[in-house]
């Protein structure tokens, strides 16, 4: 039951990026323009990521799909069955029950903290200042072994439990190439509530012009973390919207 | 032709010459991910200094350890976070902005309750994002100890900080600081002298420019302790901080120790202090009505007067001003405004700080030497918070079982062994106490299963016999003729590495026993300086008396026998003297004079005798006690007849060093425990790197290495134990290394450990669990840049070259880390309705050599690893070749079934294609579908959900249960799975024969109807494509 748990973890493809700078917006600007460019990351109307997720000798295949126009779907097939996480409709926000296999919809906390994050497509660092995000430089730091400028990101304020909180995550940017190798953000709420979520970025590679990292580590600050290898990245796909759609019929 | 030759050599020569260049042997990126883990334990906790409550939001709550960092409470305190583990440990108090109480906290490091152990801070830090960054505040360096941040309510730009500064010497670094601008400029507007520190300060809640500051005269020494003198006094200031006057009207004359004051927040006239007076009926609580005008002497009950330098907490309930809790050996509370006290209920004894819930009284938070306990009925009972792994040890040692045990002693905690790994996690219920009181040195005997352990100023020294639960008390004591025994606080003991049954223990003389401590001989003189002068513990204490035998002095404080010979025996002393006998104590030589750039008298913390010869040793000094923090760490290799520095600039100023641990095989490798973590060099000490991968810098006091494991086990005080596992690639660490772009480190054969115990993981949801170490295989490189483009892989091959498994390498500059548990990739399953859960079994390999094989972009990588086999298998390998044979026979099996349901499937989608789109198929199509349809069902599960609505197990379920069983047992394979098999077998079988002949009858007239109708053949994939798992 314990490997069911994996599919819970919510996966952030949110950043991807790399070279040159001083202050958080030469940072920024140096990683989207190292990554592709902002031009042509705003071109991008929708991505569908493929890839597995390594747990104990089990390749469990994902795919997940983003569009600009704020919908989101990510399954994982095993045994035949069809598990969906994090799916969004422009509406309602669902995912498989693992006991029943049916949809079940998100709670409305989550789900109006889900909706202020479709604007972060397919980078929240994309055109930050109009979306009202500040960014501040905290310093340099080493990180992976690596120096980096660590970057403080605040985005739309989120609820937890009732409260509105600040949407805090911090991003570290290689001081060489400018691409972020790691995001922390502070867990909000659930039984890792205070801990540092963290996420590493590495094999960035390009496609279409456009430098996606193609193996994410995702877990807890400073315990071993769940291996994702992205293994295709689709540029603007084909997009059938009734695999959003939360099926009605249980 | 020659000037070409010459240009390519010109050209060849210039890597070179950048490749030559010495690459620093130090810095955070050598360790790469090599990450700390904690095992606690925290059922005990350790001691909090200060606690702190949010002004609006009743769940959040922050306590200040004294040696374990800040944490933080988001759901009332049921469990905490800590968020301070890149800085010094030692906590003062922690304040919130009233304004930004979300953003903006405040910590002045350094404790306050200034017992002989405490530790040290190192500054003022301000967080702007709720802890997750931290800024040091220029100006509070030498600060030591910051007692009070307190806050302007209407102007949080003011702040105003309450110094107590250095405990053990002069300094001008103390009073009382005010900034205007949010902590970038500061003035000093309360300063009384070198030794008087500012104890307290507060604000009237209802008018910021009152205030109060309690001032006091006081300085702790090896061996002693006063508290109090002219000095000392409380001070009222009416105009935020630019006059102050003391407020003394009603108190007695002389001098004055600590003085706790507190405002009641509901009725700001009202005021409590508690004095320590050279009377002792004037001593305890005091009540003003009129803002300190005038003083009334309340109580001088034992819970108001007990030891003032310890508990001087007072805290008034936010909304009554008649009541009134104090912090003490039990704490007090009252509720008709200080007249009469009660004990606070049971909780661990020493209670520091306490707060009340901001809305509802009933409930109350407490600070002790044992963690944080919460109360829901007004103090009556409490319950302690159980994630609080502070727990600070004077000393751990280890032993040799698997997992082997960590032992150790702890500060007003007892003494403990737990095991250093254990199913689920290490929890509460893993440790076992083997001592009262404070607890300082645990030793396993060697051979039996005995365990040594002591209390303070070896009172009692008990040897424990683990299997008949027998405990015996065996400290040497003084016979006819003997001088008075003086012993440490912490006193020394060494079991022998020759003679099993040999115990060392030492007061000024060394004693010692070979038979487990019945009887004892002294074998030497008085190895200390003897300064009567350090010996008047009596009177130690000031205006309170405090002889509670910590400040002992002029003793033997660390006792080394050498591994290579039994009759070389090394002494430090805690009044400097470093003494070495190489007759088993027959003559001793005082090799003091010989040491270098060791001030006279300065703490012998810990000496290390060497593996790496008879001679050498390494012996660590602490100044501290004297007001010098500088690390001091020698090494000899001639008996102590020449000593050098192997400290470099690399370790922090204040670092001051309370142990070193060598490495048994690399002489150059060397771990320091200091006062603000751990330190390693991997040459000789030229060169030191702090350690800080998930290792906060809290203050090290004792390091060991186990043998089997390599690991490196730290007894911390404030964070328990801290393990680095397996150090032992940095043993191979040098320029050579360095310079290569990966480097994949040696590793010693790799067991399959076959323990498979059951966990319950009740309670975890608020208990500590402590981190285990992974029984998987570590494979460990090096690599000299982080790889962030281009594509990186690992798999694990046999050494034919096939792929088994593939693993996801780690990326970091430096060691990286990567672990394999054994098993190869699981089946493919055949699809069902519902999940197969034996089909998420990835088969173990059998014990061999393996391939690792790193990929970085167009380069390869490889290494060989050797794995064995359990040597503690209930099964012979005759028995264990059976099982891994049935493991692959069932794997086969579990895959041809799920081959055979993907052919049915396709067929089936075929044969309904048919029925919807050609009538003249239809009937031959259906029956077809109908027949495969009815084996499918007796194959897979087809209906019901994952749990209660489940459907009865079909064959993919339990072939899929019995391969699981068999793949995942250690043992022999029973006769029931044996049985098992052959049923399943059969069942198989005869359902491979009913869909052969389906498709001879049904399915061959259908293929006939595809064909005479040139229509595709059902999509059924190649049977190496569908079962690939690339």
């Amino acid at each position: 039951m314990k490997t069911l748990q994996l599919f819970i973890l919510a996966f952030l493809f949110v950043a991807i990026a790399p070279l040159s700078a001083q202050s958080a917006d030469e940072i920024i600007a140096n990683y989207l323009e190292n990554t592709g460019g902002a031009e042509n990351w705003e071109k991008l109307s929708g991505i569908e990521f493929t890839g597995k997720i390594n747990v104990q000798g089990m390749q469990l295949p994902i795919i997940q799909v983003q569009t600009k126009s704020g919908k989101q779907m990510m399954k994982a097939d095993v045994q035949g069955q069809t598990f969906y996480q994090e799916v969004y409709d422009g509406e309602t926000l669902w995912g498989t029950n693992q006991m029943t296999m049916a949809a079940e919809k998100s709670d409305a906390e989550t789900t109006n903290n889900f909706k202020n994050n479709l604007n972060d497509f397919p980078d929240p660092f994309l055109n930050y200042k109009d979306k009202n995000y500040t960014v501040e430089l905290i310093g340099n730091e080493t990180i992976e072994g690596t120096e980096t400028y660590k970057i403080k990101l605040v985005k739309e304020p989120i609820m937890v439990d009732g409260n509105e909180v600040e949407d805090v995550s911090y991003y570290y940017f290689d001081t060489e190439n400018f691409v972020p190798i790691v995001v922390e953000e502070e867990i909000t709420q659930g039984p890792g509530k205070g801990m540092m979520a963290q996420v590493k970025f590495s094999d960035y590679q390009e496609v279409d012009g456009l430098y996606f990292p193609f193996a994410i580590v995702q877990g807890v600050k400073d315990q071993p973390g769940m291996q994702i290898t992205l293994t295709e990245i689709k540029l603007n796909p084909d997009i059938d919207d009734t695999m959003f759609s939360y099926p009605e019929e249980k | 032709m020659k000037r070409i030759l010459i240009a390519l050599l010109g050209l060849a020569l210039l890597p070179i010459a950048t490749e030559a260049q010495e690459i620093a042997l130090k810095g955070k990126e050598l360790f790469g991910d090599m990450n700390a883990r904690h095992i606690g334990p925290a059922l005990m906790s350790g001691r909090i200094n200060d606690m702190e409550t949010h002004p609006t939001n009743p769940r959040i709550l922050y306590a200040g350890a004294a040696g374990g960092g800040v944490w933080k409470s988001s759901d009332g305190g049921a469990t905490f976070v800590p968020i301070f583990d890149n800085h010094v440990q030692s906590i003062g108090a922690v304040a919130l902005d009233p304004k930004k109480p979300d953003e903006v906290i405040w910590v002045g490091t350094g404790e306050t309750w200034t017992r002989n152990s405490v530790s040290i801070g190192d500054g003022l830090y301000k967080s702007t994002d709720g802890g997750n960054n931290w800024k040091e505040i220029p100006g509070f360096e030498n600060s030591e100890r910051i007692a009070s941040v307190v806050i302007n309510p209407n102007n949080t730009d003011e702040v105003y900080v309450g110094v107590l500064g250095a405990l053990w010497s002069d300094s001008e670094d103390r009073g009382v600081y005010k900034t205007t601008d949010g902590g970038k400029t500061w003035n000093k507007i309360l300063y009384v002298d070198g030794s008087t520190g500012a104890a307290d300060v507060i604000m009237d809640p209802k008018n910021p420019s009152t205030l109060y500051a309690s001032m006091w005269q006081f300085r702790r020494t090896g061996w002693g302790f006063n508290s109090g003198g002219e000095n000392s006094a409380l001070y009222k200031s009416t105009d935020a901080g630019k006059t102050w006057n003391k407020i003394h009207n009603g108190f007695p004359k002389g001098k004055l120790g600590r003085i706790a004051i507190a405002v009641a927040p509901s009725n700001p006239a009202i005021l409590y202090s508690v004095l320590e007076t050279e009377d002792p009926k004037k001593n305890g609580l005091w009540r003003s009505s009129n803002a300190g005008e005038s003083w009334e002497h309340l109580n001088n009950d034992f819970g108001l007067v007990v030891r003032p330098f310890y508990f001087s907490r007072i805290t008034v309930d936010p909304k009554d001003p008649d009541v009134v809790v104090k912090g003490g050996l039990t704490g007090s509370i009252s509720r008709d405004g200080g007249k009469t006290f009660k004990n606070l209920g049971n909780m661990h004894s020493d209670i520091h700080d306490i707060v009340f819930d901001i809305n509802n009284s009933d409930i109350i938070y407490a600070g002790t030497d044992g963690g944080v306990y919460r109360s829901w009925n007004g103090g009556t009972t409490f319950e302690i918070v159980e994630n609080l792994p502070l727990s600070q040890f004077y000393h751990i040692s280890v032993d040799d079982a698997e997992p082997y045990n960590v032992y150790g002693g702890l500060q007003d905690n007892g003494s403990w062994y737990g095991p250093s790994s254990a199913p689920g996690g290490v929890t509460a219920r893993d440790w076992n106490s083997v001592g009262y009181g404070d607890g300082f040195r645990v030793l396993k005997h060697p051979t039996k299963n005995i365990i040594y352990s002591e209390m303070q100023g070896a009172d009692n020294v008990w040897r424990y016999d683990v299997d008949k639960n027998r405990t015996k008390t065996i400290q040497p004591l003084p016979k006819k003729g003997d001088v008075k025994l003086r012993f440490n606080w912490n006193a020394p003991m060494a079991v022998s590495a020759h003679v099993p049954d040999r115990f060392y223990m030492g007061s000024q003389f060394v004693h010692k026993s070979d038979d487990m401590g019945d009887t004892w001989t002294i074998i030497s003189p008085d190895l200390t300086t003897n300064d009567p002068k350090k010996q008047d513990q009596a009177k130690s204490g000031g205006l309170s008396v405090d002889n509670s035998g910590a400040e002992n002095h002029t003793t033997i404080f660390t006792i080394a026998e050498s591994p290579l010979d039994q009759n070389i025996l090394w002494v430090g002393t805690d009044d400097g003297n470093v003494q070495v006998t190489t007759d088993g104590g027959k003559n001793w030589s005082n090799v003091t004079p010989n040491l270098i750039g060791i001030p006279a008298n300065t703490w012998v913390y810990h000496i290390e005798a060497s593996v790496h010869g008879k001679g050498t040793a390494y012996a660590v000094f602490d100044g501290h006690t004297s007001g010098d923090m500088k690390p001091y760490a020698l090494k000899t290799t001639d008996y102590g007849k020449t000593w050098k520095s192997i400290i470099s600039d690399d370790i922090q100023e204040n670092a001051f060093v309370r142990n070193i641990q060598e490495d048994y095989k690399n002489e150059d490798l060397l771990f320091l425990g200091t006062e603000m973590g751990l330190y390693v060099t991997i040459d000789g000490g030229a060169n030191w790197s702090h350690f800080t991968n998930n290792m906060p810098p809290v203050a090290v006091h004792f390091i060991d290495l186990q043998k089997q494991t390599n690991d490196l086990v730290m007894g911390t005080h404030g964070r328990g134990v801290i393990i680095i596992d397996d150090i032992s690639p940095l043993r191979e660490l040098d320029q050579t290394v360095l310079a290569k772009d990966v480097h994949f480190f040696k590793t010693e054969p790799f067991t399959m450990t076959e323990g498979s115990g059951f966990s319950g993981s009740f309670g975890a949801e608020t208990q500590f669990v402590g981190a285990n170490k992974s029984n998987a295989a570590r494979i460990v490189y090096y690599l000299q840049k982080r790889h962030t483009f281009g594509k990186m892989t690992m798999e694990i091959q046999d050494m034919e070259g096939n792929t088994l498994t593939t693993l996801s390498p780690g990326k970091s500059k430096g060691i990286n880390v990567v672990n394999w548990g054994f098993n190869t990739v699981a089946p493919k399953m055949a699809e069902g309705k519902t999940l197969s859960f034996g089909g998420f079994t990835a088969p173990r390999v059998p014990a061999g050599t393996y391939k690792v094989v790193l990929t970085k972009g167009k380069d390869t990588y490889t290494h060989t690893i050797d794995v064995v086999y359990d040597e503690d298998s209930l099964g012979t390998l005759a028995e264990r070749k059976e099982q891994e044979e049935l493991t692959n026979t069932l794997y086969t099996m579990v895959e041809d079934l799920a081959y055979m349901v993907h052919e049915i499937t396709a067929t089936q989608e075929k044969a309904q294609d048919v029925i919807a789109n050609h009538p003249k198929g239809k009937k031959d199509a259906q029956k077809l579908y109908d027949a495969l349809e009815s084996l499918r069902k007796d194959l897979v599960i087809t209906t019901g959900d994952n749990y209660v609505a489940s459907a009865e197990p079909e064959l993919r379920e339990r072939m899929g249960a019995l391969y699981s069983n068999v793949a995942t047992s250690y043992d022999r394979v029973s006769g029931a799975l044996k049985q098992n098999f052959e049923l399943i077998s059969e069942d198989f079988e005869a359902a491979k024969q009913r869909y052969e002949n389906i498709m001879k009858k049904e399915g061959e007239k259908f293929m006939n109807f595809l064909e005479k109708n040139d229509m595709t053949k059902p999509s059924i994939q190649p049977k190496e494509e569908f079962l690939s798992k690339a």
